[in-house]
């Protein structure tokens, strides 16, 4: 296993969250792949950031308030808030 | 994350939530270039063009390479299922089942799990 890996994210998932846009009508298989690998990479960025906070505070679990944190600090997530 | 550590249950459903939110914006934004480009579906281009929109720019790189791997697979998924057709439709032709130029950029893979849906909006 490398860096191109499959997605783990269920691809069905997905693309009921592609299909709930109105303005969209139709959307291909490889792009609901990317999307799904894209979300997968998003995840891994979050968590990492909010770990960052976890281990400010020395804490071996992650929480809410560690999310909340990275979201407000970091300009990628701005769309989150 | 490294061994050993946990997520709290609210911290989990907050990720599952914004994960949510970074698909519908990524959606709403890749559309944009679709529509820009004037066509109808949405590609895989439409997502990376969404990923640089959105500052995501060094997902770019992992997701082409993810991208390959993906279409390798369904190429050969597709010629595992040529075969098939040769064997069971000897005699008739099999006019449903197109098969795609595979040098085809825009490509909409038809398979078993129908993929791309018509959303009647």
């Amino acid at each position: 296993p490398g860096p191109a890996r499959l997605a783990r994210l269920p691809l069905a998932r997905v693309k009921a969250l592609v299909k709930a846009d109105p303005d969209v009508s139709l959307a291909s298989q490889e792009a609901v792949f990317v999307l799904a690998r894209a979300t997968e990479l998003f995840v891994e960025t979050i968590a990492k950031d909010a770990y960052m906070y976890a281990q400010q505070g020395k804490r071996k679990t992650l929480q809410r308030r560690d999310l909340d944190n990275a979201i407000e600090a970091i300009d990628e997530f701005a769309f989150l808030e | 994350l490294p061994d050993g550590v946990n997520i709290s249950k609210e911290a989990r459903s907050a990720i599952s939530r914004a994960a949510s939110v970074f698909v519908l914006y990524a959606t709403s934004c890749a559309n944009n270039f679709a529509m820009k480009g004037k066509r109808k579906t949405l590609n895989a281009g439409d997502v990376l063009s969404a990923m640089e929109e959105m500052e995501f720019q060094r997902f770019v790189a992992p997701l082409k390479e993810s991208l390959e791997v993906y279409r390798r697979e369904q190429k050969g998924k597709k010629e595992a299922r040529k075969d098939k057709d040769k064997k069971a439709d000897s005699d008739e032709q099999d006019k449903s089942r197109e098969e795609e130029n595979d040098d085809d950029d825009e490509r909409m893979e038809e398979e078993e799990q129908n993929d791309e849906e018509e959303v009647d909006n």
